[in-house]
């Protein structure tokens, strides 16, 4: 008995409706500065993600492969939607006193700043620097599909009893990044992005992203007056018990991938499963909810 | 450069620069300058912006066959005898006519066939034309068509629910053939007019004769969305692929009882909701159409614009999008960026806010 598993799916945006009418601001109970870890992906990803379609788009006239081209358009969608879906509990967080935009037009600065360099830059260094923002961004894309991977994978958040709602929206742009995993990488290599680029950007990568999570963490804490001074402070006892308790991935899920990542022979296909992420995404109650 | 560091105060509100964010941005700037240090040892030169490589296949006709009432089959394959690229069930192509309009068609033989695409097409008289040329086309007739791509990818399940109306058997039929393969649980549902109008009978009941269910209306009547589904157990993933009046009733039916995913491909546009007649004027020619409240603006460009690219008619695609040169759009597509929306539309769904739209075509 041989399996069926798509190897290749025409890409496409998924409408989607999240209602966060009922949905409380610490959503895991009992863990409300697990609650704000998670949260932080509602200020970055958002500004990340916008980031990665100005930086697709501004490398759409160098592509000359018409897949390439079209998972490329496919992508740019998705995460345009990603990025409006996040906004619903970004407006979750500021009902609840918390204001997100010191830190998200710090970021939004940084990588406005970066693209907005490039595309100042002379035809053949701009299309250097969009080779440089693109690797980061596979590198980046290997991540997201590793933490979609864990999403689909973590019965432990139905378990502890977590918003369904807030659930629902981990999945499903987890199931989304696991389905466009490979993206990202093509459109590097399509590129000719080569391997010690692909070695030097992932070791950018995770760095800059552990400092941008956790000041985002710390910053949510720190701006959320419902909590105590003992919970505004996060300390590696809590994060072990996230991990203990499988609601937060570990340095067990994320070391073997981080070694896949800096291999010669790395597809991102071989990782992941989109019949799961096809699957999730044909029973999210937001993807349903979004069909008109 | 200096502009880059002049960024937000820092984020407890300290009016000064935030030492954080300077460094973070000091390291883009050194990343990117040793990244394109590193690549320019690695090679000579970066090329630049360039052309798509036009990747359409080559094809010709090999064999017409008539599968029912209204219904050819073609098998396309290569002049040479080459090899053909792999599919998937769920897989389509686009194919070109020799008018050059661009249809999708699934693709429904077998995947094993490595040599051959077969596709089928039922043919509607007051339609767009495209089933009635397709209808006239012979043996060694060459075609272009393009390399296969998946919008309704088969995944792996131990357990499968298929149902088709007619004409959209085409996918459902590799499906159905991939499932038996791996030996999973499945159920074919097929319905249509009558028997002598459903193409593919004899090779669906060839394939497992106990699992399918044929159900012609002028037997048993027009099926309810229920009756397609009762014999589905809850959690089943439904493939679904027909008429729209069948897909709505398919939809409707699991709204209600919330038991199965559902995966479906519409081979006809959605309707039109809440639409408002409304004026296009065409720039290029200067010529000014109308478009009626359940009418989409491509179909009233196609009739004046014969050669006015598009394919999904679902506003994913993007292959319609057009230059909007005055007037407000109503966007009613997934796919365009905010930036795009600021100049442009897609034809298949979006339509004029107000009543007047001038076009770049």
């Amino acid at each position: 008995m041989t399996a069926i598993e798509p190897t290749s799916v025409a890409l496409h945006a998924r409408d989607v409706q999240f209602d966060w009418s009922k949905t409380p601001v610490h959503w895991v109970p009992d863990e409300p500065e697990l609650a704000h870890f998670y949260n932080v992906m509602h200020l970055l990803l958002p500004e990340l993600e916008l980031w990665f379609v100005q930086v697709f788009t501004d490398a759409l006239p160098y592509i000359t492969d018409a897949k390439v081209r079209e998972d490329v358009l496919g992508f740019i969608g998705q995460e345009n939607m990603h990025a409006n879906a996040h906004q619903g509990a970004l407006d979750l967080l500021a009902a609840n006193g918390i204001d997100p935009e010191p830190y998200t037009s710090q970021v939004h600065h940084l990588l406005q700043g970066w693209i907005d360099r490039t595309r100042k830059m002379k035809p053949k260094r701009r299309k250097q620097s969009l080779l440089n923002q693109i690797a980061v961004i596979a590198a980046g894309e290997h991540f997201t599909a590793v933490l979609g991977d864990f999403a689909l994978n973590s019965p432990a958040f139905d378990e502890v009893g977590t918003d369904p709602v807030m659930s629902d929206l981990l999945r499903w742009h987890g199931a989304e990044e696991v389905e466009h995993r490979s993206v990202a990488f093509d459109l590097f290599r399509h590129l000719d992005g080569r391997y010690p680029m692909q070695v030097v950007s992932m070791l950018a990568v995770i760095p800059a992203l552990w400092m941008l999570w956790h000041r985002g963490a710390r910053m949510l804490l720190e701006a959320d007056p419902t909590l105590t001074p003992k919970q505004r402070k996060l300390t590696l006892r809590k994060f072990r018990r996230w991990h203990r308790r499988g609601l937060l991935p570990n340095a067990k899920i994320y070391l073997p991938q981080l070694t896949h990542y800096l291999k010669g022979d790395y597809h991102p296909s071989h990782y992941g499963s989109t019949t799961q992420a096809i699957a999730y995404l044909a029973t999210s109650p937001a993807a349903k909810a979004g069909q008109q | 450069m200096r502009e880059l560091f002049s960024g937000p105060p820092d984020l407890r509100g300290r009016p000064r620069q935030d030492r954080m964010l300077s460094s973070v941005m000091a390291a883009v700037v050194g990343y990117e300058n040793a990244l394109t240090a590193v690549d320019r040892m690695l090679r000579a030169k970066v090329p630049g912006e360039v052309d798509l490589v036009d990747e359409d296949l080559r094809l010709v006709i090999a064999e017409v066959r008539v599968e029912a009432e209204d219904v050819v089959s073609l098998r396309l394959s290569s002049p040479d005898g080459e090899a053909l690229p792999r599919w998937q069930p769920g897989c389509h192509v686009d194919v070109t006519l020799p008018s050059g309009k661009r249809r999708q068609y699934s693709l429904n033989g077998d995947v094993r066939d490595r040599y051959g695409y077969r596709i089928a097409v039922r043919r509607i008289d007051g339609g767009l034309g495209g089933s009635v040329e397709m209808h006239t086309l012979t043996e060694g007739t060459p075609i272009r068509v393009s390399r296969p791509r998946n919008a309704f990818a088969l995944i792996n399940l131990e357990k499968y629910l298929f149902l088709a109306g007619g004409i959209g058997i085409t996918p459902i039929l590799p499906m159905v053939r991939a499932a038996e393969r791996i030996g999973a649980d499945w159920k074919l549902v097929y319905t249509g007019r009558s028997r002598s109008s459903m193409p593919f009978l004899r090779e669906l009941l060839d394939i497992n004769e106990s699992k399918v269910d044929i159900r012609a209306d002028d037997e048993v009547g027009m099926s309810t969305g229920r009756e397609l589904l009762e014999h589905s157990a809850p959690g089943t993933h439904v493939y679904c692929c027909g008429p729209i009046p069948m897909i709505d009733a398919v939809r409707a039916e699991i709204r209600e009882t919330g038991r199965n995913p559902l995966h479906y491909e519409r081979f006809s546009p959605a309707p039109v909701l809440n639409g408002k007649p409304f004026e296009v004027q065409l720039a290029r020619s200067g010529r000014t159409i109308q478009v009626g409240a359940e009418q989409t603006v491509l179909d009233a460009v196609l009739p004046e614009v014969p050669a006015q690219q598009y394919s999904c008619k679902q506003g994913f695609c993007r292959t319609c999008k057009v230059r909007v040169l005055a007037g407000e759009v109503d966007h009613r597509d997934g796919s365009l960026t905010a930036r795009e929306r600021e100049t442009e539309m897609t034809l298949c769904v979006s339509r004029a806010a107000g009543d007047r739209l001038v076009l770049d075509i």
